[in-house]
């Protein structure tokens, strides 16, 4: 298993580096989208008032991009592959196609993260605003990503089944948004549970609590816990689903005939 | 303990070299031993689809076939016959509503893990080889999701380039390469595991003759004298002469002809004529011909296989009014042989004829 996780990393990597002005390009269009987003939120609410904010726009922008990636990668690399006319040997892999998903979603992590801590640093270089970042983040950064990967099975499962997912992801993407952006962790009575339950709601809750509120990981109510709770829960969802959703597309045919 | 490439390719490898230590005394490797081990069996595979307007259609109707080591079989049948459906049963990509599928003695129902490890593939319409990496990294890449470790691919891979004669091409991007160059590194990482089972589907479908004669000499030395079994495809009735130990043929999906080569040859030699004609003759005249079972070789030449030989003047009628100048006896060749079987009706479901 180890051979096929360096076999998938080596394969991203060997991309990159073929294609380095790709690389490049596309880190500085991060960049400058971002700068802009900050340049026309500035513009709208006024220097003043953004102030406090502006920490929620990069926490929340650094999170949405990363959380983008994973949950977008699994339907894209089907649907690439099927163009390719690669995907019925990655289902030939005797580990089995949700595993290579799996390699093939951390390696794109890992790059897609080395991207984010490249624009993070370059934006707070051109804003002068700087975040604290502690070690521990990384915890719920995984939690993160587990939840993104559980919805990217989700996003591969409609791909495999549909054959399409690009209009999904389209609104994915504001979806989540809507739930990083969201103080999802104010809300109280039975709404509480929609900020438990949904995809991201608590783990974004806990990074706030510990980025600007400076909290310890432990001692964030119990954000932690409710995290762990909800990324588990779906990866297991997305794991489960796309589980039956590979026995549907094998005895459909789907996977050829693209 | 560092697993070398050699024995970290598997029981195939161990087994061909037992095959090999069995037959020291000899002083050659026999086929035999790896003859009687069965790689596959194929056993009553069914496939329904549903079609937009909710029929069911009955693709593959309970085939049932087995393929030992070292041996060639070729898969034929008319387009829409159901040899795609089945082979990609066989790689697990279609899963069927009948049957089974087993290779090297695991069920690809229940220890699919286990079968795929087996199988190489190199599928029509498909690509295993991503286009932006040189072969070299394809083979790390495809050896390394079948559990391979990256120097064992590198090199097992420079040993596959180096056999087509690609040694050169092995730092060019899979773009860089010709079309005829592109199929031989595809079949070469569909190898890179070492499989014991090799589906090739239309190998050397537009390939040109240099390009197509490598893969099939290659082809021949795997089967032959490595002992890894192949199920072929193609429409290519001299590439499937060429290669095949065995024939089967599937019509509508139903297999309806099985056996060694030269039986299934054998079968319809002294049955098969050559027709030479005087001129060309009309479309009219020519249909009529096809009818009957006519395959040209030319304007003015065609084989038949007929039931009988006063048949020859059922022709010779069909043809006029051109005149016919000459009319042979020969033996029958795979393209003659495959349009006289199927010419026939298709034989309900068990109506296979099996030869040897």
């Amino acid at each position: 298993m180890l051979h096929a996780l360096r076999a998938e990393w080596r394969r991203e990597w060997v991309q990159l580096r073929r294609y380095p002005t790709e690389m490049l390009s596309e880190l500085v269009v991060i960049v400058l989208v971002f700068y802009g987003l900050f340049l026309g939120a500035s513009y709208m609410a006024g220097k003043a008032i953004l102030g406090g904010r502006l920490s929620d726009i990069i926490v929340g922008y650094a999170l949405w991009t990363l959380s983008l990636m994973s949950v977008g990668t699994m339907g894209w690399t089907i649907s690439n592959e099927a163009q390719n006319g690669t995907l019925e040997q990655v289902f030939l892999s005797p580990y089995g196609a949700a595993f290579i998903l799996l390699l093939r979603n951390m390696a794109s992590v890992v790059i897609s993260l080395l991207f984010t801590i490249l624009t993070l640093f370059s934006v707070m270089a051109i804003t002068g605003h700087y975040l604290f970042v502690s070690p521990w983040d990384i915890i719920p950064g995984l939690l993160m990503i587990a939840s993104a990967t559980g919805l990217g099975y989700l996003v591969a499962s409609v791909t495999i089944l549909m054959k399409r997912s690009q209009q999904l992801l389209n609104l994915l993407q504001f979806i989540l948004l809507f739930l990083i952006m969201s103080p999802t962790a104010t809300l109280s009575g039975p709404w509480r549970w929609l900020a438990i339950m949904a995809p991201f709601s608590p783990v974004v809750a806990l990074l706030r609590s510990m980025m600007m509120q400076g909290a310890a990981l432990i001692g964030t109510g119990n954000w932690l816990l409710w995290s762990v709770v909800n990324a588990v829960l779906w990866l297991l969802v997305g794991l489960l689903v796309f589980g039956w959703a590979q026995k549907k597309a094998r005895r459909r045919g789907n996977l050829s005939h693209y | 303990m560092r697993v070398t490439a050699m024995s970290a390719r598997r029981p195939m490898r161990i087994h061909f070299a037992i095959a090999i230590i069995d037959n020291m005394a000899n002083g050659w490797y026999s086929r035999d031993a790896e003859v009687r081990r069965m790689l596959l069996e194929v056993g009553g595979l069914v496939k329904r689809y549903k079609t937009k307007d909710r029929q069911i259609v009955e693709a593959v109707k309970g085939i049932r076939f087995a393929l030992s080591a070292g041996t060639i079989l070729a898969f034929l049948g008319p387009n829409g016959a159901g040899k795609t459906t089945t082979i990609k049963m066989i790689a697990g990509l279609v899963r069927p509503d009948d049957g089974d599928v087993t290779v090297e003695g695991h069920s690809l129902s229940t220890r699919s893990g286990h079968a795929l490890r087996h199988i190489g593939a190199v599928l029509e319409g498909s690509r295993n080889l991503y286009w932006r990496l040189t072969p070299l990294e394809n083979f790390e890449y495809w050896g390394g999701i079948r559990g391979l470790s990256r120097n064992a691919a590198r090199k097992y891979g420079r040993e596959l380039m180096c056999e087509f004669g690609l040694e050169d091409k092995i730092g060019s991007t899979v773009q860089q390469l010709s079309r005829g160059m592109q199929q031989q590194v595809a079949i070469c990482a569909a190898l890179i595991h070492s499989p014991s089972l090799l589906l090739l589907d239309e190998p050397t479908l537009g390939l040109d003759l240099d390009a197509s004669d490598r893969i099939q000499d290659y082809v021949l030395r795997l089967a032959h004298e490595r002992g890894v079994g192949i199920l072929l495809t193609t429409h290519q009735m001299e590439v499937a002469q060429t290669l095949a130990d065995r024939i089967s043929i599937i019509q509508t999906g139903v297999l309806t002809l099985e056996g060694l080569k030269e039986d299934v040859l054998a079968r319809f030699t002294g049955s098969s004529y050559i027709f030479e004609l005087a001129e060309t003759p009309s479309a009219e005249a020519r249909l009529r011909a096809d009818n009957l079972g006519a395959a040209w070789t030319s304007e003015r030449e065609f084989r038949a296989v007929l039931d009988r030989p006063t048949d020859v003047y059922a022709i010779m009628r069909a043809l006029e009014p051109c005149p016919v100048v000459r009319v042979m006896r020969e033996t029958a060749d795979l393209a003659t042989v495959f349009r006289a079987h199927t010419r026939q009706s298709v034989p309900a479901q068990g109506g296979l004829e099996a030869m040897a």
